[in-house]
Order: C-alpha cells, then sequence, then structure tokens
C-alpha cells in the first residue's frame, strides 16, 4: 500500500458526477463567506489555491516566478456533502457571484449508496415531464350555447361536499305542514356532510413540517374561513395536534388524520370532550401517493420538545409509522373497522374516510367502501405526491398516476349509479408545474368531488426550492434552507408564518379566480363540474382513450 | 324644416327592419328635418344619421324595436312617446334621447356621447360599459324612477342619475350588485340601495360642484320627460343624493388584496382564538422573532474554534516512540536552534541511532510534506542530535527500579525513568549495551561510532549498569525483591526455529547476526546461502551474507515478504532473490540441497532461518503471565500480571526498534506515576489531523535538497499546530477573530462570536488545520 501521503485523487469522485455543479465567480466574490455559512449541505467551502505564473519581463529570458495564493469557494466531491442546488448560496450573495447549475450528464443515483443505505430523501418523484394533468385541455367553451358566463361580473359557487350523500329516496324525511322534515322515526343514520372548498390542503405533519409552517398553513386556511368566506380544510397529517388548536373554534377547519403510527391520538382523544366544535373531517391513512409501501420515520433528533409533547411521546426517540397498520388483515377489515371506530370518537357526527396511494386496485376499496354507510369519502394519491423522507426508489418508481385513477373510480361509481354518494379526492401532483386551478378543474372533470394539495402550497407559500430535477429535497435531513421541513429552530426561524398564511390566502384567493377563469367560458357557476369529461380533451390519442375523453390536436 | 311622417307598418304590413332604415335613411337624405315615425318594432330607429351640423328631431310612436337610437350621432333628437325596449342608445355617438316611459334591459350599453333622458325606470344592465372620450362631453343618462340588476357594469366613464322617484323597489334603486368592473364616471342616485361592487367603486356625497351640476342640468331633464313639478323635490335636499365613483387606477394599485392584514388577523383573531403566542407557544422557548439568513452568535448553525494541538501531526502520530518533530521545527522556527535538536533527548535515549540511521522513519512516511515535494528530513534532525549532551537529571526520588536487559526497550525505559531522577539499576546479559542494535544489526546501517556515542550519552545519566548479568529465578526474585519496580525488557533471543528434517544443520538468523557483529564472520565465498523467512532480518542476513563473500542469497518466505525499507534496499541491490510462498520440506547437509513442499529445491551450503525469535522468560515468576506462544502478556504501558512487574519490547511482541523505544517511554510514564503517588491515566492517543485540513497550496516545491535545520523548520506545514501566521485574522471578513498574546508569550485566536457569522473562513485558509467548524449548540 502506498503511503497515505502519497495518494491524490484515488477513488474520489469528480465534480462532473454530481448533480449539481457551483459556478462560482472569483471576479465577483468578495469572500464574505456568506454563501458557505448558509448552505445546508456544507457542499461548498471556503479554501485556497495556488496561482502560480512564470513571467519573463525583461528583453533576454529573464524568468520569474509569481505565487499568489487566492481563497476560493470550492464544492465537495463528498458524496454526503453533494450540492443539492437549492441555490440558498445564490439567495444570500450580494454580488451575484454563485449559482448551482444542473449538470444532465451526473452520476449521482450510482453513487448515492455509501455504506450500503439505499438514497433517501425527502420531495417529489424526479419527473420533470409534464404529467397527464397537464396535458389535458378545456375544449368545451360554451360561450354562446349556453348563457354566457363571465368570471369577473357573474357570481360562482365553487363549493364541494365531504361525506356521504344519501340518495333523495333514502333520505328518512316526511312533509309536516307542507314543510319537509327529518323523520327520527325511522332512525335511520344520516351521514355527516361537510360543504367545504374542493381544493384543500393535504396531509402534512407537525414534524413533517416545522412548528412556523404548520402554523403559518393554519392560520391562512382560517384567514380563508373567518376573513375571505372560503371554506378551504387543511388535514393535520399524522403527527398529533396542538391541544391549544384541537380546543379552539378553529378546529372545524382541520381534518384529523391518523395513521398506522397512532401518533398523537391518545392526546387527541383525551381532548375530545373538551372540544367547542367538532373537526371538519377525519382521515384515516393507509397510503402515500408519493411511496407506496414506504413508511414514515421521524428521526430521533427531530423528536424535541414540541414535537414530544404533541405527539405524546418522550423526547429523543425515533418515531416510526409503519407502511402497514399493525392489526388490520385486509382492506375489508380494515376500512370496516378503523372507519367505525373513528365515527365513534365523534359521536358519528363527523366524516370519516380513508386514504389510499395511487393503486391499480383502487376500485376495489372504493367498491367495498360504497357498501359501508359510515365511508365519507376516498381519498387517492398519486404518485406525484409529496414526502418529507423516503426511499428514491419508492419514490421514483412506486405508484399510479393520479389521472386514470381517479376516473377509472369514477366511471365505477356511475356504472353503479352512485356518483354523487361517494366523493373522491384526488391528490398526488395537483399543480406539479403551477397550474393549479386547471389540474384541480381537469380532476373534478374527470370525477374527483375535491383535490388535495401539499407540494404547491410548501412552494408558493414558503418558496420551498424543490423540484423534480432533485434540486434540494432534503426535506428527511432537517436541514431544509427555507425552514419549511425542519425542527431546528435556527432554520425555521427563517420563514414568517403571518408571510406564509397571507401567501395562503393569496393562492386560494387566485386559483379562486382562475377555476372562474375555466368554469365561466364552460357554462359552470353553481355546481361544480364533477365528471363533466366532454368538456375535457387529451392531446394524445391513448390519454384520451384511457381516460375516455375526447382527442383534440 | 321638411317634415315627414313613416309608418312601420303599411296596410297591415310590416316593414322590415333593413327596408325601413333605408327609408328613414333616403328621407334625411332628402332634406327631412322632422320625422314623426309610428314604429312597429323595429330595430335601431334613428341611429346613424349624419345630420351634417344640422338637426334632426325624430319623434316615435308605437311599439319601438331593440337598439332604438343606436349609433346615434351629435344633432339627432329622439323622442319616445312611450316605452322603449332592449339596449335603447347602444352606441349612442352624440344622439339626445327622451324615452317617454320606462326602458328595459341593457340602456345606453356602450354609450360614448348623448344623452338618455328615462321618463320610468331601467332594466337590467343599464348604463353598462359606457364611456368617455375626451374629445367630447361625457354622456349622460338619465333615470326618473328606478333601475334594475347589475347596474353600470363595467362602466368607464360618462354620468348616470337615478332620480328614486317612486321606486318599484324602493329599498334598493339601483338594483343587485351595481358597478361592478366600473372603472370612470359617476353615478348620483337618490334613494336607498342594497349593496354595490365594493371592490370596484365607493360611495359618497355629493360635494359642491357636484350638485352644481345636479340641480342645473335637472332642470332640463325634467322639462324633456315632462315632470318639472319634481323639480324642487329632487333638488330640496341634497342630503338626499348620494354618488357612486369608482377607485381610481392608483387607487386600485395601491389597495392591498386583504380585507385584514394578516398581523390584525393574527391578534383580533387567530391568538383569540387559540391563545397568545399562537398555537406552539406553550412548547417554545426561543423568542417569536424571524431570524435571517445570515445570523450570529447563538442562532448561527456553525461556530470556528481554534483547534491548537487537538489533532496530533502525522510525524508524531506514526512515529512508534512519539517524537514531536513538529515542536523542532517550530523551536527552529523561533529561532531555538539548539532547543530543538536537544528535544529528541525528551522522548529516546538514542535518536541519531535510531532516527538518524536505522529506523524506517514512518514519520517522514506520513509527513504531509511529501505531498508536495519531500517529507521533512526527520532523520538528519535525528542525526544531527548526536552531539548533543544527556539532560539534566531531575532532582533523586529514592525510588528504585531495575530494568532487565540493555537493548532499546531497556535502554530508554532506563533513561526516562533516571531522567526523572528514579535510581535505576540495568541488567544486561551480554558484556555490551545495546541489544540487538549492538549485535544484529548490520554494521553497514549502523556504523557503530554513532551506537557507541549514544551508548556513552546514556551511560552520563547515572544509571547503575550490570554487564554480563544474566538472570534467573533467583536473582529474579533478588532484583524483585530489592528495588519497587521490575521492568523486563530482555528482548527476544531465542530464534524459532523450523520442525523439519535437517533443521539441526540450519543457523539462525540471531546467531548469525550476532557472529558478524562479534567479529565471527563465516566465510562463505562462492557458496549459495538460503535464508528462510524473507522479512527484514532475513535481509539484514542476506546482505551480510554477501559481504561474507557468498554468490548467491536467496530469501524464501511462506507468504508474501514482509520486507521493506533500507534492509531490502540493500539486500535487493547486493543480488538477493525473494521467492514465494515456498514452504520447506527438509533440508540435506549432505547434498547442499534445500528442498520445498511444491516439489522444488534450491542449492544451498548454508541455511539461515529467519522466521523470527522468542523471548527467553525462564527467570520470571508465576505471578507474570506469558502467553501460549511465549510472549509476556502486557499492554501498551508494559502493565503485566504483577503490578510490580512491566514488561516492554520484543519481549512481549516482536517490533521496530522505535517501538521498543516507545513502549519503554510510555512504560516509564506509567511506572513515575505509580512511583510518585500519581493514578495513572492512560491519555487517549490524539487523532491525527486529517490530511485535508492542512492547505498544501501555501507552499511552493522545494528545490534546494541540501540539509538545513532552518530550511526544514520552514518546510514543516505545521500539521494541526497553529503558526501564528495570521490568515485567519486576515481573511475574517467581519474582523470577528483576534490574536491575544500572554506574558509568558502564549497566544491564543480568538472568536468574537457578536460579529461571526460561522462561515468557515477562518478553516477554509488555515494552513494548518488548526481551525476547525463546530456545530453550534
Amino acid at each position: 500500500m502506498e503511503p497515505a501521503a502519497r495518494l491524490d485523487h484515488n477513488h474520489q469522485l469528480t465534480i462532473k458526477d454530481f448533480p449539481y455543479i457551483i459556478k462560482w465567480r472569483d471576479d465577483r466574490c468578495k469572500r464574505c463567506g456568506r454563501c458557505t455559512a448558509v448552505c445546508p449541505m456544507f457542499s461548498i467551502e471556503p479554501s485556497v489555491v495556488v496561482q502560480r505564473t512564470v513571467v519573463s519581463e525583461g528583453p533576454t529570458p529573464e524568468p520569474r516566478t509569481i505565487r499568489r495564493i487566492v481563497t476560493v469557494i470550492k464544492q465537495s466531491t463528498d458524496i454526503n456533502r453533494y450540492c443539492t442546488g437549492c441555490g440558498t448560496c445564490t439567495l444570500v450573495c450580494p454580488n451575484d457571484a454563485i449559482e448551482p447549475q444542473y449538470n444532465p450528464q451526473h452520476k449521482f443515483l450510482f453513487h448515492k449508496n455509501r455504506g450500503g443505505h439505499p438514497y433517501r430523501r425527502g420531495g417529489r418523484r424526479n419527473d420533470p415531464t409534464p404529467s397527464t394533468l397537464d396535458r389535458l385541455k378545456f375544449t368545451r367553451i360554451s360561450m354562446l350555447t349556453d348563457p354566457a358566463l363571465d368570471a369577473g361580473r357573474h357570481e360562482f359557487r365553487i363549493r364541494t361536499y365531504l361525506g356521504r350523500i344519501l340518495p333523495a329516496e333514502e333520505l328518512p324525511i316526511k312533509v309536516v305542514d307542507g314543510r319537509v322534515e327529518v323523520d327520527t322515526s325511522t332512525g335511520k343514520f344520516i351521514p355527516p356532510v361537510r360543504e367545504i372548498y374542493p381544493v384543500m390542503i393535504g396531509s402534512m405533519s407537525i414534524g413533517a413540517l416545522s412548528p412556523n409552517m404548520w402554523e403559518g398553513l393554519a392560520m391562512g386556511i382560517t384567514y380563508l374561513n373567518e376573513v375571505e368566506g372560503m371554506p378551504v380544510v387543511m388535514c393535520s397529517g399524522e403527527g398529533g395536534m396542538p391541544p391549544r388548536l384541537l380546543k379552539s373554534r378553529f378546529i372545524k377547519y382541520f381534518i384529523l388524520q391518523i395513521a398506522s403510527g397512532y401518533f398523537g391520538w391518545d392526546e387527541i382523544v383525551r381532548a375530545i370532550p373538551h372540544m367547542v366544535e367538532d373537526p371538519c373531517a377525519i382521515e384515516i391513512k393507509y397510503g402515500q401517493g408519493a411511496k407506496p409501501g414506504d413508511g414514515g420515520l421521524l428521526m430521533a433528533h427531530k423528536v424535541l420538545k414540541l414535537i414530544a409533547e404533541i405527539r405524546g411521546v418522550p423526547m429523543g426517540v425515533d418515531l416510526p409509522s409503519p407502511p402497514t397498520h399493525q392489526t388490520k388483515y385486509s382492506i375489508e377489515e380494515s376500512v370496516a373497522k378503523m372507519i367505525q371506530s373513528m365515527s365513534m370518537a365523534w359521536g358519528f357526527r363527523v366524516p370519516v374516510y380513508p386514504k389510499i396511494s395511487g393503486t391499480r386496485t383502487a376500485r376495489a376499496v372504493l367498491n367495498n367502501l360504497v357498501r359501508n354507510p359510515y365511508a365519507a369519502a376516498l381519498s387517492i394519491d398519486g404518485e406525484d405526491g409529496g414526502t418529507g423522507a423516503a426511499y428514491n426508489v419508492s419514490m421514483d418508481k412506486m405508484g399510479h398516476p393520479i389521472a386514470s385513477n381517479i376516473r377509472e373510480c369514477y366511471l365505477d361509481l356511475v356504472k353503479q349509479g352512485r356518483q354523487n354518494e361517494i366523493p373522491l379526492i384526488a391528490a398526488g401532483g395537483v399543480g406539479k408545474t403551477g397550474n393549479l386551478a386547471a389540474n384541480a378543474a381537469a380532476l373534478f372533470m374527470l370525477g374527483a368531488s375535491a383535490v388535495s394539495i401539499g407540494k404547491y402550497i410548501m412552494q408558493a407559500a414558503a418558496g420551498c426550492f424543490g423540484d423534480e430535477y432533485n434540486r434540494c429535497n432534503v426535506c428527511n435531513l432537517g436541514r431544509c434552507p427555507r425552514g419549511i421541513t425542519t425542527q431546528d429552530p435556527r432554520l425555521y426561524r427563517r420563514l414568517d408564518p403571518d408571510k406564509v398564511a397571507e401567501r395562503v390566502v393569496e393562492v386560494f384567493k387566485s386559483i379562486d379566480v382562475e377555476l372562474r377563469k375555466i368554469f365561466a367560458p364552460m357554462g359552470r357557476s353553481t355546481e361544480l363540474p364533477i365528471g363533466m369529461s366532454d368538456g375535457l380533451s387529451a392531446d394524445d390519442p391513448a390519454v384520451a382513450e384511457r381516460l375516455q375523453i375526447s382527442y383534440a390536436c | 324644416m321638411k317634415k315627414v311622417v313613416l309608418r312601420g307598418n303599411r296596410d297591415g304590413k310590416r316593414i322590415p327592419s333593413r327596408i325601413f332604415e333605408e327609408e328613414i335613411q333616403e328621407a334625411v337624405r332628402q332634406g327631412a328635418r322632422e320625422l314623426h315615425i309610428i314604429a312597429d318594432g323595429q330595430h335601431g330607429i334613428g341611429g346613424r344619421i349624419w345630420p351634417r351640423d344640422e338637426k334632426v328631431r325624430i319623434v316615435v310612436e308605437g311599439p319601438v324595436g331593440q337598439r332604438l337610437g343606436s349609433m346615434g350621432m351629435f344633432g339627432t333628437e329622439i323622442i319616445v312617446k312611450g316605452s322603449a325596449s332592449d339596449d335603447v342608445g347602444w352606441l349612442n355617438c352624440g344622439a339626445k334621447i327622451t324615452v317617454l316611459g320606462d326602458v328595459t334591459n341593457g340602456a345606453h350599453n356602450a354609450a360614448a356621447q348623448g344623452i338618455l333622458y328615462v321618463q320610468g325606470s331601467g332594466g337590467a344592465r343599464c348604463d353598462t360599459m359606457t364611456k368617455h372620450n375626451p374629445k367630447f362631453d361625457p354622456p349622460q343618462s338619465w333615470y326618473f324612477r328606478d333601475v334594475g340588476d347589475t347596474f353600470a357594469e363595467f362602466k368607464a366613464g360618462g354620468v348616470a342619475v337615478v332620480c328614486g322617484v317612486n321606486p318599484r323597489n324602493p329599498k334598493n334603486i339601483l338594483g343587485y350588485r351595481p358597478c361592478v368592473g366600473m372603472v370612470g364616471g359617476v353615478i348620483y342616485f337618490r334613494g336607498e340601495i342594497e349593496g354595490y361592487s365594493e371592490t370596484d367603486v365607493k360611495l359618497l356625497d355629493l360635494t359642491d360642484q357636484d350638485w352644481q351640476w345636479l340641480t342645473e342640468n335637472m332642470k332640463p331633464y325634467l322639462e324633456a320627460i315632462e315632470r318639472t313639478e319634481y323639480y324642487d323635490e329632487l333638488t330640496s335636499d341634497r342630503k338626499a343624493w348620494r354618488k357612486l365613483i369608482p377607485y381610481t387606477a392608483q387607487e386600485r394599485a395601491q389597495r392591498r388584496p386583504f380585507k385584514m392584514s394578516i398581523q390584525d388577523f393574527r391578534a383580533k383573531i387567530w391568538e383569540t382564538g387559540v391563545g397568545e403566542g399562537g398555537i406552539f407557544a406553550e412548547y417554545i422557548t426561543h423568542p417569536r422573532t424571524i431570524l435571517p439568513y445570515v445570523t450570529t452568535g447563538q442562532d448561527r448553525r456553525f461556530r470556528p474554534v481554534w483547534n491548537n494541538y487537538k489533532y496530533s501531526p502525522p510525524c508524531e502520530y506514526a512515529c512508534p516512540t512519539g517524537i514531536p518533530t513538529y515542536r523542532r521545527t517550530q523551536l527552529i522556527r523561533a529561532g531555538k536552534l539548539h532547543e530543538a535538536i536537544e528535544l529528541v533527548l525528551q522522548y529516546s535515549p538514542l535518536p541519531a541511532t535510531v532516527c538518524g540511521e536505522i529506523c524506517p522513519n514512518l514519520c517522514m512516511e506520513a509527513c504531509t510534506r511529501g505531498q508536495i515535494d519531500e517529507p521533512v528530513n526527520i532523520k538528519a534532525l535525528g542525526k544531527a542530535a548526536l552531539e548533543v549532551k544527556a539532560p539534566e537529571i531531575k532532582e533523586k526520588t529514592g525510588k528504585t527500579v531495575a530494568v532487565i536487559g540493555g537493548g532499546p526497550a531497556g535502554l530508554s525505559v532506563a533513561w526516562q525513568l533516571a531522567l526523572k531522577g528514579h535510581t535505576v539499576d540495568l541488567y544486561e546479559a551480554e558484556n555490551r549495551l545495546g541489544g540487538k542494535l549492538e549485535f544484529c544489526i548490520p554494521r553497514e546501517r549502523l556504523p557503530q561510532e554513532v551506537l557507541k556515542r549514544e551508548i556513552a550519552r546514556f551511560e552520563e545519566i547515572g544509571v547503575k549498569i550490570h554487564l554480563g548479568k544474566r538472570i534467573d529465578k533467583d536473582s529474579f526474585q533478588e532484583i524483585y525483591e530489592s528495588h519497587d519496580i521490575v521492568v523486563v525488557a530482555c528482548g527476544a533471543q531465542r530464534p524459532r526455529r523450523l520442525n523439519v528434517p535437517g533443521a539441526e544443520d540450519m543457523v539462525t538468523a540471531y546467531d548469525f547476526l550476532k557472529g558478524i557483529n562479534l567479529g565471527q564472520s563465516p566465510d562463505l565465498k562462492d557458496k549459495k546461502v538460503v535464508i528462510i523467512g524473507a522479512g527484514n532480518v532475513g535481509m539484514d542476513v542476506a546482505a551480510q551474507a554477501y559481504h561474507c563473500g557468498a554468490k548467491e542469497v536467496v530469501a524464501v518466505d511462506i507468504q508474501k515478504p514482509a520486507a521493506f525499507g533500507k534492509e531490502l534496499e540493500i539486500a535487493q541491490s547486493l543480488g538477493t532473490k525473494v521467492m514465494w510462498p515456498k514452504f520447506t520440506e527438509r533440508y540435506s547437509k549432505e547434498e547442499r540441497r534445500i528442498y520445498f513442499t511444491d516439489g522444488s529445491s534450491l542449492e544451498a551450503d548454508l541455511v539461515v532461518v529467519a522466521i523470527g525469535d522468542m523471548p527467553m522468560t525462564e527467570f520470571l515468576p508465576a505471578s507474570v503471565h506469558t502467553d501460549k506462544n511465549g510472549w509476556i502478556e502486557a499492554d501498551e504501558v508494559g502493565h503485566t500480571s504483577d503490578p510490580k512487574v512491566y514488561a516492554i519490547g520484543d519481549a512481549t511482541r516482536l517490533g521496530l526498534v522505535t517501538h521498543a523505544i516507545g513502549h519503554g517511554r510510555k512504560a516509564a510514564e506509567a511506572i513515575h506515576a505509580l512511583l510518585t503517588g500519581r493514578s495513572y491515566y492512560r491519555p487517549q492517543p490524539k487523532p491525527m489531523v486529517p490530511y485535508e485540513k492542512i492547505k498544501t497550496a501555501y507552499y511552493d516545491v522545494c528545490r534546494d535538497k541540501a540539509f538545513k535545520p532552518e530550511k526544514e523548520a520552514n518546510r514543516c506545514m505545521s500539521c494541526g499546530v497553529c503558526r501564528d501566521c495570521h490568515m485567519c485574522e486576515m481573511t475574517c471578513y467581519y474582523g470577528a477573530i483576534s490574536r491575544t498574546e500572554y506574558e509568558d508569550g502564549s497566544y491564543v485566536y480568538e472568536v468574537d462570536d457578536s460579529l461571526c457569522i460561522g462561515c468557515g473562513f477562518c478553516a477554509g485558509v488555515c494552513p494548518c488545520g488548526v481551525w476547525e467548524m463546530e456545530e453550534n449548540k
């Protein structure tokens, strides 16, 4: 073996192997160190290099050496300190001297398994190609064939129902003195139903999100309800709820999630007698579109006082949420007993529905739910959803796109004549490329009663850096440079919850306008165009055929 | 003033709008300036008249069609005797239209100039999209009673007046949601309303100018609609009138899109609902203020630490003796050359012999400088210590230590303990000190003169040397009882032998080498020598064999030979062949041939076995354990199973001379601690400074190969040890680093946490790798 002092680049990676290459401009840099102080991955570090030149100035060769040692910003070739391309360096640089640049020839996945640990990360499916949703357009322009609607002038009622809708003939009602009243003598169960805004914020837990981010979102949707009169709701994610919120009247704007870890639920159950309002609904998580078959793990170092108290666990322990519920043996059994228990918790006054990851077997689950009188909805989470931590393989290669999944489920309901009875909630990549309203509207027209968003709101409300080129995507490390997915106060205090709330309000107000801009020319203003698939076309005949919509080119 | 009467229905037959329009146009062309039209629902009556600066007066009776007076021009005056249908005055370009009845939906839609007087009320969507062309007066629309829903949508100019007399809905004279999208003009109205588009327009009282305009223009209006008797009622109470005007573009641009600021929402709604400080307040101890990305003090993620001496430099770390060469170069750089050369004697009694001659100098192999040109010449520094006098001896402690064995380990431990003031008895079986250095190392590798002089220096420090004293069980017991501590450094002199036929005819390396060093060289002229065992001892044997005249020397080994360094170099340069793997089967002295298990054989006049030596430990009491192979069980500081007995050097395991010296030094530390009544805490070995922390960029390739201590000191990169160059202090953009010097000449570099942002530039530029970034907990 060679003495260590004589080895140089043996087994080192080259910068060209890395997904992002730091472009640093010596001529602009003033060496203030702001970039290196903020780099979440320590990918860049100050270092020194020598510049040696031999000059000869006289009329004859009179060589003279000039050595200059200069301070430089160097990119690490340590795979564990890879540049994620987040661009926080660019953000803080006063001189525009530094910027990560995407390197399409990178060999990252060949190397990011050191120690035999497969690559784990946060974020999304790293596929920047347009999703099916982005290939759909609204081609049925009804400006003159239907009453002309003006998105700016007319009033629109953009609402949906969360809960089981009984068909008219099954409603236990009677007419008394010419008025319709509920006939209590039948003893028939009338399922709880909520009227909500059809775009909701999907499940992101306290723990996955920083307190500032979570509270910002919570404030934003509460503002929309209280000030703007928009009934936007938000799902808690698994990880408990702060008692202050549970016991407040705002809890009615929140969907509580229960997942396989059941974290925080003892705290929630104990809070029930003190609750002044029922929650909007209960979501039972069976799967996550971003990572089917992969569970969750909140690392011990993230389980600080706040998380520990809210989740009802000691500090500094790993908190695993396995990919499956431990006492459930079949979807039938699981759904039946979980829905029963959770309905019972609030005296059958709260809608309870399961959430599954997008799958070819979603229809089986749905058909089961159709026969369950307590099932309030089915939420299907497609492959383009986000996650705080998962194996790369689960994220990139597991899952089902939402478009055809929601479509086949809806058409199944149509076959049974039940399409207006059990709402389908679509999630996973809604607004993936920024077209939130268009993606949402397309999903409604394919058959969804509502959509859930996660990554979109993180990007829009808190400036999340992540993208499908694997930019940033280190939510799992607790080093989120934006302060969105970290429990480190030094990082999450970068994020102002008030600003997050403000952006949430702006986002929902603007998608409300955009939804009208879509619905108005199509002649819809009063009811959500659920299943109005004649309004849609695809730019690909195969997609059109699969979704049973028209093809337009 | 030509008057004509035109009938829209002749002989019970309705004239189509297209024909009727042509008839009206033709009549005007023919000079008609007063037209009496008895209409039958024709479209667009009275519009599109170009009177060319004259006046055309049109009185319309009968059922009026849609868009009466549409595209009407200045000079056109239309009076409708009764109600009018939809879109009266559509796109009015100047006509004055009086309707003595109601107007239905869309009256004056898109009007740009002209006047609409309505005696009754308006339908839905009246006054929508009206505008004001600055070249002309704005259009006016007057409604006597009230107007229908969605009034004045997208109104971009013009004046609308709604008098509110006898309205159909007294609660709301402007209908449902008026003024959506209104951006220009004004609406004067009198009476109650139920809301308007608050994002577009504002509700105000009339100003003096408004009132003056209204009262002045009210009179001709009332005259036109034949309601002059209402003048007083309509102009008596200014307070009864209000106006709606749009927000200006500037006002709209300034308007926040929020009904309530988030800050207000937090204070008035959110925290009222969930408690002060928000939903997480009870779990959060930090301030709720927002932090910038670049922070100082406690809020930094990382902070720099001046970790001077935290790491062991490679030279020290790699040296089994533990000689801190970096200290020597430091002293030289400080102008203390003599102290620097002397320093090594604190670590080894034999620097010139070992460092300077026979040691493979692991320190130099590890030296970071080797990455640039050549390692710091530590060998030469060792050689330079030959002439240095023995250090001062500390005050006598009165404690006694016996050292058994005068080889490198024994000399080392005796040296250290004697320097510390203990009384040391050194027992050596032979008649000379030096052990294997004296007896086994070929003189060619170690000039005898060097060893002699260092032994002589050793003898100066007062160790009682007992030569020719071979220890047996009894004498050991005696020594054991008469001394506080016994150190066994007896080395390994019992050569291991092979258990094969002919082994008795083989010579051991120990005997072979010792014989030569004692002057009893065998004559190997033209002989073939086979050495079993191709380690460094085997190489020494090979070299000596050649010196004794051997014709050919082959060293065989059962595995990849372990020889390295100078021994291997010398042996190979003399022609030694190395073969492996070779397992010896037998040696036949008669045949002069050695046979191997693979069927091969070699000629061999002499076979030397160099497969290692074992200690001779028969003299030890049972209390000192040996392992099953015969080595004394001892740890890295020499502790054996007998607390009073230490064992070091080759007696515990085979190693380099420097290992033996290091073992002796460490044992001396432990023994000294014991003898002075301190407990001995085994010092945690410092980790070696990672090479990548040393910034080689600062150093240029040195082309001058000659040895000068000063030059070597400057070539030394001071790995892990501050060289006081001020790079960090200069580089820190924020001036957060300062240097403080104490009276004793020592110094520290310190960080002002209130200035430091934790950027790591100090660590990045530190030539020595002293600055490190630590998590700021």
